[in-house]
């Protein structure tokens, strides 16, 4: 590379703690070429965000600095006065940020917020600022753009405001583009999209990308080489071809056995653990394989019939109901013990209110839930006491589902107590051998759950679930905030307490390449209802219903030798509102397989 | 910038993993946080001077100011460092009935500190209970008690006070339940406002997906994390209740004359004010004022430390 338009050389990064400074970032070196694409790949804490703040000047002088140089343009940013790099900032270098909800002004109409930085930056007037808008949300592909100039972020969905964040970020055709985990909070429709769209504009645009992710599979997608970070230091810098065929760094190749790849399991029925590997050699220890588990002779341990749930919209002074969000409609399924059924879908397909709705966290509007035998709908104060020990449910984020102020034993002890399973007395060492078998040692039991990191504390929420001995869990997205090798450890954990248990798991998750790791059975949800329902191998070699099979075509695939161009669209996922007085259509499912069902068209019923 | 400081202390929280046999306890770590506060220490220390004194006014006082026995009418309206005939000093002066007006205040800020604290802590526990089961019951429960609390809000604080005295008398068990009637419903407001928000969190649906009791989940759960704004509003609400006894007393149906607080001494003293018999007045004003503004010192820096943005 002769001209690299960006060249970070011997970034080191120091933030100030309790008076104390400490490298976050520590000798970072890379280029960027022109009309490049680099990825920094790393987990949180690798200091892959902070990179991109440093090059933009964006920590806050009191309590950080940067040391090293990094040159743009000829001129070194870091001992640029802060004025120059106002005029760098946003017009010679665009910026995307994660979280498209906060990074758009509410009160602000979008056209308002993309002329004004038209005129700010290229000097135009109201007429022609307008006009520039108007291109530039064509150009990010935003259907009927002149009307929704006069629309607040609030109706935009994610994709779409994430896609105006973009077109602001172009008003002033930057020469390079950083873009800090773009698509991490949208959905996988989306962000394939969302990744489509950068693509396409960097080649109209001809400029350069430095793209922050955790991702593999988007790093694999869309970059041209690959800066792996691991707590601060830069591990290995390669081609990305080059580094998904032989990583050198344990790190790189411990990061890329993590990543669950779609289409790896072809061939297996079981679910399958993740691999293993030696952190100082680099060695990658293949998993020893899952036993049977599923009881296919006793009856099944949930059975779910016809379940409906509805939220109602009000309105009015009357609070009158002018309609409902059907967020579960006429949803059948079963999951003997020992099984893993995944529900898989993108925000909105009411997964998770599925869950909610099975030990009457929200309170179903219809249908049959039998869990052991035990009807759900019908019970009355003990039942559902007795069903809520039966079936426990691990949340997504594990710094919320822990009460913070209540140490970790008694938050452990606290269920066994209170169902009779432990005394006072007992407890303690009931909840050591629990924090055990999670992993986790047993002197942590006097700590608060803030002294835990992400993945320790989603243990102890499962050593929580397992306190009761429950025969089904549900786990609501459980690992989608997890880094990927913690993520991988999490999931290999769920597979050997299902071995020793006999655990059924309602695996809820928007995640298809885990989902295809850890499932016996898969449900695809769209809009409330299951599209597809089947055995796993069945649903992802032969996917019949149309969704599904977009679903698993928008999964970056985490190879960067089998990268496919799809079409920079702008479909959205439909909304479940429906008015008040809307009648659902009886669904119509056929059966294509061994188990596996699709829903047809009454049409195509009566054909 | 909070993806900022969150990837720092990510990075931190993965070095500093050693394994420590105890915890910190939040109260320790507010503690701390609010004796760095160089305002914060001022207000402290200065509260806690005050509430020594007080609590030992009876051995540091020169005289019992409410035993008319020691009183000495010749003593009258003496000038800050006058000598009495019996030979004692009188450091901040007397007042028209020949109290030693040092004596007076310390006896005084008693009483203030006693009818603040008191009314504060018996308004909070109700205004908790009434808060909290709004919260958690919701829908005609949360509606009926919030439009009590709504109604009560609407009445000016020291008019509802003045016709409770006026109906029941004089003494400080009555001042104490006037002031609890005119706050409660503060105290209400905010907790019902954090169980809501608390109500929703993760932990509250694990702890039902775990078939715990209500009352337990209610408690155990969702009071402690509630306590953060409770305790700054409480801190606000003592000083303010000290103020409305003062004011009651200077208004002249708080406490009986026998036994004058900070208001009262005050009102005592504010005939003379003009004919130059000054201290009488502002001595015990300024008491209250360090008071209070100490006080509230202590409660600017404690929604500081407490506001969850600012948790680190």
């Amino acid at each position: 590379m002769n001209n690299p338009i960006l060249s970070v050389q011997d970034l080191t990064t120091s933030f100030r703690v309790d008076g104390q400074w400490r490298d976050v970032v520590r000798g970072v070196n890379f280029d960027i070429g022109e009309r490049e694409t680099v990825a920094v790949v790393g987990e949180s804490g690798s200091g892959k965000s902070v990179t991109a703040m440093s090059i933009m000047r964006l920590l806050s002088p009191g309590n950080s600095r940067s040391a090293g140089r990094i040159e743009f343009e000829g001129k070194n940013l870091l001992d640029m006065p802060l004025d120059a790099m106002q005029s760098i900032r946003g017009n010679r270098i665009g910026m995307i940020f994660q979280e498209p909800m906060t990074s758009l002004n509410p009160v602000l109409k979008i056209g308002e917020q993309i002329t004004e930085v038209l005129r700010q930056h290229r000097g135009m007037d109201g007429a022609q600022a307008e006009a520039e808008a108007v291109r530039l949300l064509d150009r990010v592909r935003i259907p009927s753009a002149k009307q929704r100039l006069n629309e607040y972020p609030m109706n935009f969905s994610g994709g779409m405001r994430q896609r105006v964040v973009i077109a602001i970020a172009l008003a002033c055709s930057p020469k390079l583009l950083i873009a800090d985990e773009p698509t991490t909070a949208l959905d996988v429709t989306i962000q394939a999209q969302i990744l489509e769209l950068i693509k396409t504009l960097q080649e109209e645009e001809g400029m350069s990308v430095l793209f922050i992710t955790h991702d593999m599979g988007v790093v694999a997608e869309i970059s041209d080489r690959t800066v792996v970070m691991f707590r601060g230091d830069v591990v290995e810098t390669a081609s990305t071809a080059e580094i998904f065929r032989e990583a050198r760094h344990p790190y790189s190749r411990a990061l890329l056995s993590a990543v669950p790849q779609l289409g790896a399991m072809t061939g297996t029925d079981r679910p399958l653990r993740f691999p293993r590997v030696d952190m100082s050699s680099g060695e990658i220890q293949s998993p020893p394989a899952t036993a049977d588990t599923v009881r296919a002779d006793a009856p099944p341990v949930l059975k779910v019939d016809n379940l409906v749930t509805r939220f109602p919209v009000r309105k009015g002074i009357l609070r009158r109901v002018v309609g409902r969000i059907h967020a579960v409609e006429d949803l059948s399924f079963e999951l003997r013990q020992g099984e893993t059924l995944s529900l898989v879908g993108e925000s909105g397909c009411g997964k998770s209110t599925t869950g909610r709705s099975l030990i009457r966290l929200e309170e179903p509007a219809g249908g049959a839930i039998s869990v052991a035998g035990q009807d759900v709908r019908g019970a009355g104060h003990s039942d559902l006491t007795k069903i809520r020990r039966d079936v426990q449910m691990i949340f997504q984020d594990p710094f919320e589902s822990l009460n913070l102020r209540i140490r970790i034993g008694d938050a452990i002890a606290e269920p066994m107590i209170t169902h009779g399973l432990a005394t006072r007395r007992n407890a303690e060492a009931k909840v050591t051998d629990l924090l055990e078998r999670v992993g986790l040692s047993g002197d942590m039991i006097s700590r608060f759950p803030h002294e835990f990191s992400g993945g320790q504390r989603q243990r102890i929420c499962i050593a929580r679930a397992l306190s009761l001995e429950p025969k089904l869990i549900i786990a609501d997205e459980s690992v989608s905030a997890l880094d990927v090798s913690v993520k991988a450890q999490v999931i290999n954990l769920m597979l050997d307490l299902q071995e020793q248990y006999g655990l059924g798991y309602l695996f809820i998750s928007h995640d298809m390449a885990v989902v295809e790791r850890i499932s016996h059975r898969v449900a695809v949800m769209y809009l409330g209802e299951i599209v597809e329902i089947g055995p796993r191998a069945s649903v992802f070699e032969n996917p019949q219903h149309p969704y599904t099979r977009k679903l698993i075509a928008a999964v970056p695939i985490a190879d960067p030798s089998r990268r496919q161009r799809r079409l920079a669209t702008a479909d959205e996922i439909g909304s479940p509102y429906r008015s008040a007085d809307f009648v659902p259509p009886k669904r119509h499912y056929r059966e294509v397989g061994d188990g596996h069902f699709v829903m047809v068209d009454a049409s195509e019923v009566a054909a | 910038m909070t993806d900022v400081s969150k990837t720092a202390s990510v990075h931190t929280g993965g070095k500093t993993d050693k394994s420590r046999s105890h915890s910190v306890s939040p109260f320790r770590i507010i503690m701390g946080k609010l004796v760095r506060d160089p305002l914060a220490l001022t207000g402290l220390v200065i509260v806690s001077i005050l509430v020594l004194a007080a609590v030992f006014a009876s051995v540091i006082a020169p005289q019992d100011p409410y035993d008319l026995a020691q009183l000495d009418i010749m003593d009258g309206r003496l000038a800050p460092g006058a000598e009495s005939f019996t030979g004692m000093t009188y450091l901040l002066g007397t007042d028209d009935q020949g109290r030693d007006l040092f004596s007076a205040i310390l006896y005084g800020l008693r009483t203030s500190i006693l009818v603040g604290v008191a009314s504060a802590a018996i308004a909070l526990l109700i205004g908790a209970a009434v808060g909290l089961l709004s919260a958690y019951a919701g829908g005609r429960t949360d509606a009926f008690l919030m439009r009590v609390v709504d109604i009560q809000l609407s009445f000016p604080a020291i008019l509802v006070a003045l016709i409770l005295l006026a109906v029941l008398g004089q003494g400080v068990d009555k001042i104490i339940l006037a002031l609890v009637v005119t706050q409660w419903a503060y105290y209400a407001r905010t907790i019902r406002g954090s169980a809501l928000v608390e109500r929703k969190r993760a932990y509250v649906d694990a702890a039902r997906s775990m078939a715990l009791p209500d009352r337990r989940i209610l408690f155990r759960h969702i009071l402690p994390n509630c306590l953060a704004p409770l305790i700054v509003v409480a801190t606000m609400r003592v000083a303010y209740a000290i103020m409305l006894e003062a004011t009651l007393s200077f208004l002249g149906i708080g406490l009986p004359v026998t036994e004058p607080s900070l208001g009262l001494l005050v009102s005592n003293g504010f005939e003379y004010m003009l004919s130059g018999d000054y201290w009488i007045s502002f001595f015990p004003g300024v008491a209250l004022l360090i008071l209070i503004v100490a006080i509230n010192l202590i409660g600017d820096s404690l929604r500081d430390i407490l506001n969850p943005r600012r948790e680190g």
